[in-house]
């Protein structure tokens, strides 16, 4: 997964200066967003594709990661949930201003990412999945046994408070607003993914990942902007765990279970990963497939299974490559015609 | 504590240390053959306690136990047919989401099959009593749990040590390409690889299985903790994972019985402190 092919987007323009289309594009996806809400009558369509934009938030971190760093993280859920559960501590103990506890529960995960990720980073790749999701486990087993801060399996409401930033808590409790909400995040940290990218940080990053050794015979440090990737990817985990827990006004350890990390992971390998919006499609796809298996729903894991191991066998690029290849493919056949 | 008491706290580590030594070596031994990881080990594992389970019901908890490592050695082999083989040329990735894959499908195949609801594997009546040690009564079931790891690890040691096949192992496990270049095809021995390697997993499951209750989820902590093991061991190492293993069992339940609620804490933090001082591991000075 680990290939040149990866980098179409960064490794054709040459100034570091953002295009008028990139622009643009986050105008008219922001607009999309505003407008959709009125033209999607149906409430319960709304809460899907709410729930569809927060897994693809989720998504769209661990793809960021296969993207940039070229290893598989199997426990992002592990930042997700710990977002959540920041929030919901904080609050529930009523220890600071609820706008403060949003601004911890995003820096908590981030820097504790950041701080594993100067450790595992260094390990060979298959070796980093591993450990991800022993890490990712471990969160979970700890929320669980630690009955007294998490209240364990049962989980606890997280007391939310009357006003956010001046608005009103139903607008992160309404779909019709919440969808607003996270969709624009969502396009703004797509859009902030492509700036970094782009960026010379973003460029080490690629080809730290192509050869590593040689990176480093160049002079570059390269485990500090590998952990740097792994701690973005965690920032954009949590984002996605804290309208979670907004949205829901509930935390319970499912929100670190490993089964929520590979769902992620499998959003990101069906969508593919070497657009940055990839996973975010594959997340809208899976969510409507599970909605579409209704009353399959007890063989849903299976069903989930087989995908995926369909995806990775025949359209390794998954579908936002396949699309990205078929594309170019008929611009060099107009090209030369 | 006396004494004595805490040599059976030992004794219970090693039971466990045991048990984890013989699901991690099988990772070993496919890792060193094909530098895949197979994430539907522990899924294997759960096959087996099942699959041991139900032989047992009818024809004793000894067939069941060679039923297990027979029906899952015959699986292993088709694994490697089916999936390893194709995708060897991959990145290794690729494996990895495919057994993955493989896991969600077989977890959701024993909860169709065996249910939900947990089941228990009813000891073999000559060992269910309790033998004295030092003093202090020790189930003599759990010795038999050292004696089958103890086994397993002279047995594999032999094995690799000995045979040709091994031999096969141990080099491509220091080095895949040269191997390749010596002219040893291991696509060949690859299937006898891994069927032996989820054999012990299949074996290790019905082991474990009167110890554990019988869900589909049961493989999901042995197959973190052999990570741990296999990487804190030194990827593809035999001697790194026995250490590892045995470590990581004493740690684990001395863990259980002074720090609870942080038990599943500890041996992940071991892990960060193995892999500061050396990324690759106790034994890992490759890969």
């Amino acid at each position: 997964m680990s290939r040149a092919t990866m980098n179409i987007a960064a490794a054709r323009v040459a100034s570091p200066r953002l295009s008028h289309l990139s622009w643009l594009l986050l105008v008219l996806a922001l607009a999309v967003g505003f407008g959709l809400p009125g033209v999607v009558a149906s409430v319960l369509v709304l809460t899907l594709l709410t729930q569809a934009v927060i897994g693809g938030m989720l998504a769209v971190g661990v793809g960021f990661l296969i993207r940039q760093n070229g290893v598989v993280s199997f426990g992002h859920a592990a930042w997700y949930g710990v977002s959540a559960y920041c929030l919901g501590l904080l609050l529930r103990h009523d220890v600071l201003s609820a706008e403060l506890a949003l601004v911890l529960a995003l820096a908590v995960p981030t820097l504790t990412a950041f701080l594993l990720g100067l450790v595992i980073v260094r390990v060979p790749g298959v070796a980093f999945s591993m450990l991800t999701l022993a890490v990712g486990q471990a969160f979970h087993e700890f929320a669980m046994k630690a009955q007294g801060v998490t209240n364990g399996d049962d989980g606890f409401a997280i007391p939310l408070p009357d006003t956010l930033f001046g608005l009103p808590i139903s607008t992160v409790q309404q779909p019709e607003t919440m969808f607003v909400l996270c969709w624009s995040l969502l396009a703004l940290v797509i859009f902030g993914l492509y700036v970094t990218v782009r960026s010379p940080f973003g460029r080490l990053t690629e080809a730290i990942r192509e050869n590593e050794e040689r990176a480093r015979f160049i002079g570059y440090r390269t485990v500090l902007p590998r952990a740097a990737t792994y701690a973005i990817s965690a920032f954009v985990a949590a984002l996605a765990g804290l309208l979670f827990a907004l949205y829901n006004g509930f935390v319970s350890p499912e929100v670190l279970h490993w089964s929520l990390s590979g769902s992620a992971l499998i959003m990101a390998v069906i969508g593919g990963s070497r657009l940055l919006w990839g996973p975010a499609l594959g997340a809208v796809i899976f969510f409507f497939l599970k909605d579409l298996a209704g009353n399959m729903t007890e063989h849903w894991p299976a069903m989930i299974g087989a995908t995926v191991i369909v995806v990775t066998v025949l359209m390794p690029a998954g579908i936002a490559g396949t699309l990205a290849e078929l594309f170019e493919r008929l611009r060099k056949a107009g090209g030369r015609a | 504590m006396t004494a004595n008491v805490f040599l059976i706290q030992i004794l219970n580590g090693l039971v466990y240390g045991g048990l984890l030594f013989i699901v991690s070596v099988g990772l070993v031994l496919i890792f060193g053959l094909r530098r895949v990881v197979n994430f539907a080990h522990g899924s294997l594992f759960m096959i087996g306690a099942y699959v041991g389970f139900s032989i047992s019901l009818v024809a004793g908890f000894w067939a069941g136990l060679a039923g297990a490592a027979v029906v899952l050695a015959v699986a292993g082999a088709l694994l490697d047919v089916s999936v390893f083989r194709p995708l060897r040329r991959q990145d290794p990735i690729a494996t990895v989401l495919v057994t993955f894959g493989l896991l969600l499908i077989l977890e959701d195949l024993a909860n169709t099959v065996w249910g939900k609801e947990t089941h228990s594997l009813p000891l073999p009546e000559i060992l269910a009593g309790s033998v004295d040690i030092l003093g202090q009564p020790f189930p003599a079931y759990r010795l038999l749990v050292i004696a089958v790891a103890a086994a397993v690890g002279i047995g594999l040691a032999l094995w690799l040590r000995f045979s040709r096949v091994g031999l096969f192992v141990r080099a491509s496990s220091v080095d895949p390409v040269t191997t390749a270049v010596q002219g040893v095809n291991t696509d060949r021995v690859s299937a006898l690889v891994v069927a032996v390697g989820t054999a012990l997993a299949g074996l290790s499951g019905t082991i474990a299985a009167p110890l554990l209750a019988l869900s589909p989820s049961m493989g999901g902590s042995i197959l973190i903790e052999s990570f741990i093991v296999v990487v804190v061991g030194g990827l593809g190492s035999f001697s790194g994972a026995l250490i590892a293993a045995l470590a990581i069992g004493q740690i684990h339940n001395l863990g259980i019985i002074y720090v609870p609620w942080a038990a599943t804490m500890v041996p992940f933090l071991l892990m960060v402190a193995v892999l500061v001082w050396r990324p690759t591991g106790f034994a890992g000075s490759h890969v």
